[in-house]
């Protein structure tokens, strides 16, 4: 299987060196502001915000490292040499894509991809990740997760399960829905229950599904968004097969997760290998909110137990600014080569609120905050493994904004911003906590 | 510069290991700006957190005749925060971004150095204020393009940011703080620099050559409630001329510029391309405001007015329909759809810059002429934007210039240029503004000698160590 992933020095047209140059660094990246009226400003880069230094600061900054990092610096003298301050500020963005949803020039659909290539150059140069980083490498290649669990205790948390549950071993039964747990409510304990309330709701609506338990394997996301390709290649290769056995033996036609993660790796990322149609094929991939909003609407389920709460949502990056289609005009027949055009939101945005707005009892605020102009938790990218207590610091700011709203909980369809937005509730001793939106459901049903 | 100094160290020292780097690729980010001047890199970058860190900096600097310039967003497209000496100092001021004070009855405010546009926008736009807001990103701030002569879609009748400040808070060179207008007199009073002496121009148009502003007061006239924008155009810069002196009498719009089809087009096209022969060569707007429906009829129909008499005297002016999307873009300001980053550069991709002038409005034909052919002789759009301020009392000229930075060839012709259009309209008597180093030399050489003097000995007397943006004028 190949995969098609750019390269931060990739020679030939419309490279990604050509893009990064097009950043004319007006700084627009730098804060989430639209006109309205009335006129909104908001900080929108974590990194930005936390470091201060332009080349921290939104994609202006990314493309300074990219020039810098690939020698075409031409009007000056100075040499890109791999430092220890390079790599932290290389490794510090937590990939969340606000400045992307800034940007208005033609480096906007490629400014994820350079910071990805600029990692992935910098591993095969034997100098990324980051130190801390290592222990997710090396568990993901022994593990298959990068939690360092062992694969036995992959399907531990299905033993909780009641027998009278509808969730099939998938590996002997046929079923149209595959559910995808994924590592994080595997692995991670104090998102364990995300697992288990997914079933639960699933068994409360009737819905016929299965799921992997001990061959699941990691989706790849956490190691490909720090550079480490070959290990992203070799899982996610592992499961395109595994899906096109699953349509093909057992009927599978919807993967179905409660990760945000996994869900941006399978639609965003996926695509990048030569067999992803072939594998793919008949198969479509649904966020949990996504299926459950979907049967909701024809009818098929509906909250029905009144859960009194005032809530906020937070949209995880990977389930909301990261899902663009991107609309470029790369023969250049309606503007000029390469030309950024427009983008499709796919971001899944709205059916989490709607399901949250349809169980009886609740109340319901955004954030100033949201959608394609949401902040960060701070766990993206790398950052929860190498920089746990600013992750956690940039959670607490979160927190802090959903407690404007005067809401009790915040609801959010990531287990990676789920417990990091604990984390940093923790930090500010706030009661504000997190929980999903299927924890949440499953009270209303 | 006094060598076998830790300024590093001592930089950390005064604002926190965090907030000091001398950090290659981070100098790396600071060594461009939109331009085409050539990146140098600084040696430090500092961010204080307030005055007194600031105050220590200098010091530092004075000491150890450390070169310092002090910077906003950098986002400027003139290169005034490159380095031109080596081991300089950027003071990076973001973290000085607190809006003081709005006083709403008396509509005026108090910011810090890094307070953008975007940020004020939204804090004015609630108590139904407004301030001059430029095309430029809304990254941009607020005292960084008002101290450097900024220009805004008020400046039609309220003239330049600049001449929006009311009062400012000053480190000087040498480490002493000073303040200029109503707050040197009383501390929370800002509201104006009449009736003292004007020192306040020892600090703007001076390129953070003279003293560190920390805070200014500006004026924010409050959002009127009716808008419209009229619009024209005509085949020859000679009418548009014409029409814009005759309507710029009656100094009712906030904004009087007039485009042409290069200038117009969404981006300015790179590299040069025709104009269809179907096409008018100039399109022109007016923002006009009115605090009453009565008010705005009024100001538009002089507008009518004045159309009608030019049609009678002969003239090709039309009046012409404004598409919905420019008329916002006229009047959404702060925008980050308008402007330098999407409008003016995108196609060429990297870059922009100017021969940005304030020349006499009579002159404008003489000059645009002359560029016309000097951008089609170097495969450019002739993208040129000529505004009346303040009425007809002086009037802008600039060429927005696209740059292909990824191209050494392609900036050093874009360069070029400008360099050849600036020599156009300093014969005419025309005045760039926010100029690069190389177009100050150009000044200097046409300047009076008394003019540039003064300068020099002002400098001497306000800065006798040489060290604030030291090149950055050309005088010391």
């Amino acid at each position: 299987m190949e995969w098609d992933f750019r390269n931060i020095d990739d020679e030939g047209k419309l490279n990604l060196k050509h893009f990064f140059w097009r950043c004319t660094a007006c700084g627009t990246c730098r804060s989430g502001y639209t006109y309205g009226p009335p006129p909104t400003f908001r900080k929108i880069c974590p990194q930005g915000e936390k470091f201060g230094f332009q080349g921290f600061f939104g994609s202006k900054g990314k493309a300074a490292l990219a020039r810098w990092m690939t020698g075409c610096s031409y009007l000056t003298d100075e040499k890109f040499e791999y430092t220890p301050e390079f790599l932290n500020t290389l490794y510090t963005c937590t990939e969340c894509g606000g400045c992307q949803n800034q940007c208005m020039i033609d480096f906007k659909p490629h400014i994820i991809d350079t910071i990805e290539a600029m990692r992935a150059k910098a591993v095969q140069d034997g100098k990324g990740p980051l130190q801390d980083h290592h222990v997710l490498v090396m568990s993901m290649k022994n593990n298959d997760n990068p939690y360092t669990g062992p694969r036995a205790i992959r399907a531990k948390w299905m033993k909780k399960i009641s027998k009278t549950s509808n969730l099939k071993d998938i590996n002997k039964e046929s079923s149209p829905v595959l559910y995808y747990a994924g590592c994080t409510p595997a692995y991670n304990a104090p998102v364990r229950d995300l697992a288990l309330s997914t079933v639960s709701v699933f068994d409360k609506i009737g819905l016929d599904y299965g799921a992997l338990g001990k061959k699941e394997v990691c989706c790849g996301s956490t190691v490909l968004r720090i550079g480490e390709r070959d290990q992203f290649e070799r899982v996610a290769s592992n499961n395109l097969e595994q899906f096109k056995w699953l349509h093909d033996e057992r009927g599978v036609d919807t993967i179905v997760t409660s990760c945000a993660g996994c869900y941006r790796a399978f639609v965003e990322d996926y695509p990048h290998s030569d067999a992803y149609k072939d594998c793919m094929d008949g198969i479509r991939v649904l966020h949990t909110s996504e299926l459950l909003y979907e049967k909701f609407k024809n009818g098929e389920w509906e909250p029905t137990k009144e859960v009194k709460m005032k809530v906020t949502y937070h949209d995880p990056c990977h389930l909301g600014r990261h899902l663009k289609e991107w609309i470029i005009d790369w023969d250049g027949v309606k503007q000029w080569e390469g030309s950024y055009l427009d983008c499709v939101d796919k971001g899944v945005f709205e059916p989490p609120r709607e399901l949250i707005k349809a169980i009886p009892g609740i109340e319901f605020e955004d954030m100033k905050r949201a959608r394609n102009n949401s902040f960060c938790c701070g766990s993206g990218g790398g950052i929860k493994t190498a920089f746990p207590d600013w992750a956690a610091e940039n959670a607490a700011m979160r927190v802090e904004e959903a407690m404007e709203t005067g809401a009790e909980k915040i609801i959010s369809c990531c287990p990676f911003c789920h417990a990091n937005l604990n984390d940093g509730a923790k930090v500010i001793k706030s009661g504000c906590n997190t929980m999903d939106l299927i924890e949440l459901l499953d009270k209303a049903l | 510069m006094v060598e076998n100094t830790n300024i590093l160290g001592e930089l950390k020292g005064i604002a926190g290991d965090e907030h000091a780097t001398s950090d290659k690729h981070i100098m790396y980010a600071y060594s461009y700006d939109m331009c085409f001047v050539p990146n140098k890199l600084p040696k430090y970058v500092v961010q204080p957190a307030n005055v007194e860190e600031i105050i220590e900096i200098v010091k530092l600097c004075n000491k150890t005749k450390t070169p310092m310039i002090p910077v906003g967003a950098n986002t400027n497209i003139g290169g005034l925060c490159i380095p031109k000496q080596e081991n300089t100092l950027l003071i990076d001021l973001r973290r000085l971004n607190k809006i003081i004070k709005i006083d709403e009855e008396t509509r005026y405010a108090v910011v810090e150095p890094g307070v953008s546009h975007a940020q004020l926008a939204e804090a004015l736009y609630s108590k139904g204020l407004r301030f001059g807001w430029p095309v430029g990103p809304p990254s941009g701030t607020v005292m960084g393009c008002a101290l450097c002569h900024g220009i805004s879609g008020m400046s039609g009748r309220y003239g330049l940011n600049s001449q929006m400040i009311t009062s400012m808070e000053v480190i000087r060179p040498t480490g002493e703080m000073c303040r200029v207008g109503s707050c040197a007199l009383k501390e929370d009073s800002w509201h104006s620099f009449l009736p003292l002496p004007r020192m306040d121009g020892l600090f703007t148009g001076w390129f953070g050559t003279t003293g560190i502003v920390t805070k200014i007061g500006i004026y924010t006239p409050a959002v009127p409630p009716h808008v419209d924008v009229v619009t024209t155009s005509t085949e020859h810069i000679s009418e548009m001329y014409k029409y814009m002196l005759e309507f710029g009498r009656y100094e009712m719009a906030d904004d009087l510029t007039a485009v042409n089809w290069w200038l117009s087009q969404s981006p300015i096209p790179y590299p040069y391309k025709e104009k269809p022969a179907d096409e008018h060569k100039w399109n022109s707007y007016a923002v006009l405001y009115g605090y009453t429906e009565k008010e705005l009829e009024a100001k538009v129909d002089a507008f009518n007015t004045v159309v009608k008499h030019q049609q009678e005297l002969g003239s090709s002016v039309l009046k012409t329909e404004y598409p919905e999307e420019a008329k916002r873009g006229r009047t959404e300001l702060p925008s980050q759809i308008i402007g330098s980053t999407k409008n003016y550069c995108k196609e060429a991709g990297g870059g922009i810059s100017w021969p940005g002038t304030f020349t006499p409005a009579n002159k404008w034909e003489e000059v645009y002429n002359k560029w016309e052919v000097i951008y089609k002789n170097r495969n450019l759009s002739p993208a040129t934007r000529v505004t009346m301020y303040r009425g007809i009392h002086y009037g802008m000229l600039r060429a927005m210039t696209p740059i292909n930075k990824q191209s050494p060839e392609e900036t050093e012709n874009a360069k070029q240029a400008i360099v050849e259009a600036l020599g156009a309209i300093l014969d005419a008597g025309g005045i760039p503004y926010k100029p690069p180093t190389d177009f100050n030399i150009e000044i200097n050489k046409r300047a009076n000698p008394g003019y540039l003097k003064l300068m020099e000995d002002i400098k001497d007397m306000i800065d006798p160590n040489g060290i604030m943006n030291p090149g950055q004028l050309v005088v010391r």
